[in-house]
């Protein structure tokens, strides 16, 4: 389409203001990451210290070293770091793993109450966290999992399960049934074709499914808060919050802002990483509404 | 439908079972001892139990505070809903245009949605803090604004969260929008031209008419993202200043962590399960009714590539 001149002043003024709402809050943070804590307090953002630099990161790292008040907190976001890992890393495959099972039945089966079944296979992902809160606290700590890895990644499965069944239900159920006909034909079993034939066929999807649901666990707050906060296993959200200028509870006001923001950084590198190697799967795969996804 | 027990079946019923109870385990075990504890009094430090019956809901449903918050979450899912539903509808616009480094862009607006709450949170604390904030930072030395300006007060919390939640949200409507758009055939956009109806009628008659499914969708999943929402508030305002940004998840957790109230807690949350189930009905209805539009309005009855498998089973050897 031929574009006149005002048109294309207009696309473009659009798109940088796109690129601006999207990028201004991240360049803050990581401006803000970058200064002396001093600069920052004395004078705010919208400046050019002396002393730019990585020091904030090499003292989160333990690089460097830190004053008294925020040292353990350093070490809490660094522990909270490898804690999260561990923790989204087993939800995104053990979800991903029990999702495509449950989300193969759902896309290529027909049985009675299935409509029900999906009926609340949404209700856990509609159901606001809060909600299960004390049930799931009060279960977890008479099991002695509060604390642990354990009871986190229950948790944290418990709403990952049911949304990647929902968004791989649509695609299994939106591949071409030919090719896992003609495997059965010659004599596959129902899960070796699966395993062969259809998996194969999913496998970007199943991808995007992966990374949704790391970054469900590596993101989330509440329960890691209510599960973890405080102990050996907190993960990093609970962890980053310690420097947070708005938390009552840390009582040194300002005094941790330049870590806040370099540890926030930090907790964003594998989520942004991640999200842009699956960027296009991601984008392929119908997240709100897989039972209709035309399912390229 | 048959069901005669052949390997098929079996596997499907394990599966199905299998999600039946694991569905039994994580979501009406708990809601069932959530009621169950909403019933009862219970006295933290001399560990008794007492039955109060619907005491705690009849209390929260009387109860200003209550009430406020609900309004609250109510107001700031409304804030979200409708700006993030224009952005993201405006921004999937201009992403569908032609332009140099747009695959870039498409990948790039995704950034926001990938980051936690929290995260967010921090973001948008370096741009609306009093004294070191990027605004105050910007417009003080401009005159407009005092030194330490509260852009965080009152009477703006509860916006400037919306904002924060839109900037974090949009994303997940863009993509939406975006894939609706490359849908559209581009013979009808030819026809309009051919028609010399201006870009606003095609937008209009051409583009909106396709884009309604998703716009529905839309809605229906930044309210449940909305409404839920939990950590970023906690992250950015915790409920204040004073109670400005005190949503109702926001106040369950108050019941719970600062006052011990469990019982008024449980009633609390059933109150918003209860809320939540509205829209998961209203969600689940328009899922519905758009794949009957799908099957039977745009695709070729024998050409529909979603039959389920279940359907002809019998062409499968078991």
């Amino acid at each position: 389409m031929k574009k006149n001149a005002a048109e294309r002043v207009m696309l473009w003024v659009s798109v940088a203001l796109i690129a601006a709402w999207t990028f201004v809050p991240i360049a803050v943070m990581l401006w803000a990451s970058l200064m002396p804590l001093n600069a920052l307090i004395d004078r705010g953002l919208i400046q050019w210290p002396s002393g730019m630099g990585f020091a904030n990161y090499r003292a989160l790292l333990g690089f460097a070293s830190i004053n008294e008040v925020f040292g353990g907190q350093a070490m809490a976001v660094a522990r909270g770091f490898f804690n999260s890992i561990v923790v989204a890393i087993a939800v995104a495959v053990i979800g991903t793993a029990v999702a495509v099972i449950g989300g193969y039945a759902f896309g290529r089966f027909r049985f009675p109450f299935k409509n029900t079944l999906l009926f609340v296979l949404l209700s856990v992902r509609v159901l606001p966290p809060i909600a299960v809160l004390i049930p799931y606290f009060v279960i977890l700590s008479a099991l002695h999992l509060v604390g642990t890895y354990a009871g986190l990644i229950v948790t944290y499965l418990t709403t990952v399960v049911p949304l990647l069944t929902w968004v791989l239900m649509g695609y299994f159920g939106s591949l071409p049934l030919e090719i896992e006909r003609a495997a059965r034909i010659d004599g596959c079993s129902r899960l070796r074709a699966l395993w062969h034939v259809t998996i194969p066929m999913a496998a970007p999807c199943i991808a995007a499914a992966f990374v949704i649901a790391f970054l469900t666990a590596w993101n989330e707050l509440l329960f890691g808060i209510v599960l973890t906060g405080g102990t050996a296993k907190q993960t990093l959200s609970p962890a980053l919050l310690a420097f947070s200028p708005t938390m009552p509870s840390t009582g040194t006001a300002n005094l941790g802002i330049t870590l806040f923001a370099a540890g926030s950084v930090l907790s964003a590198v594998p989520p942004l990483i991640l999200a842009l190697l699956a960027q296009t799967y991601i984008t392929r795969l119908n997240v709100a509404d897989p039972v209709t996804s035309p399912g390229d | 439908m048959r069901w005669a027990p052949t390997s098929d079946a079996r596997f499907a019923l394990g599966i199905v079972g299998g999600v039946v109870l694991f569905n039994v385990i994580i979501f009406i075990l708990p809601l069932i001892y959530a009621a169950w504890i909403s019933f009862h009094d219970r006295d933290v430090i001399l560990h008794t139990q007492e039955f109060v019956g619907f005491d705690h809901y009849r209390l929260i449903l009387t109860s200003a505070e209550a009430i406020a918050a609900i309004l609250r979450s109510i107001k700031f899912t409304a804030v979200v809903v409708d700006l993030s539903l224009v952005m993201g509808l405006g921004i999937a616009l201009v992403l569908n245009e032609d332009f140099p480094g747009r695959s870039l862009l498409r990948a790039a607006i995704l950034l926001p949605w990938a980051l936690s709450e929290v995260v967010t949170a921090t973001a948008w604390i370096f741009i609306v803090n009093p004294t070191f904030g990027a605004l105050t930072g910007l417009l003080h030395p401009l005159g407009l604004v005092a030194a330490n300006h509260a852009w965080i007060n009152e009477n703006t919390a509860l916006y400037w969260v919306a904002i924060a939640f839109v900037w974090h949200i949009t994303p997940l409507g863009t993509l939406f929008f975006l894939a609706a758009l490359q849908t559209i055939p581009d013979t009808l956009y030819q026809a309009a031209r051919i028609d010399r109806a201006p870009p606003l009628q095609r937008f209009v008659h051409v583009t909106l008419p396709h884009l309604r499914p998703t716009v529905m969708i839309v809605l229906v999943v930044v309210t449940v993202e909305a409404f839920r929402s939990f950590d970023l508030l906690f992250a950015m305002t915790g409920g204040g200043p004073g109670t400005a940004s005190q949503t109702f998840p926001m106040l369950i957790f108050r019941y719970t962590f600062e006052f011990s109230r469990y019982g008024l807690a449980a009633a609390a949350s059933y109150i918003l399960v209860a809320i939540g189930m509205i829209i998961t009905s209203i969600y689940f209805l328009v899922l519905m009714r758009r794949r009957h539009y799908v099957n039977t309005g745009t695709l070729p009855f024998d050409a529909d590539p979603r039959s389920p498998i279940a359907g002809d089973r019998t062409a499968l050897p078991s």
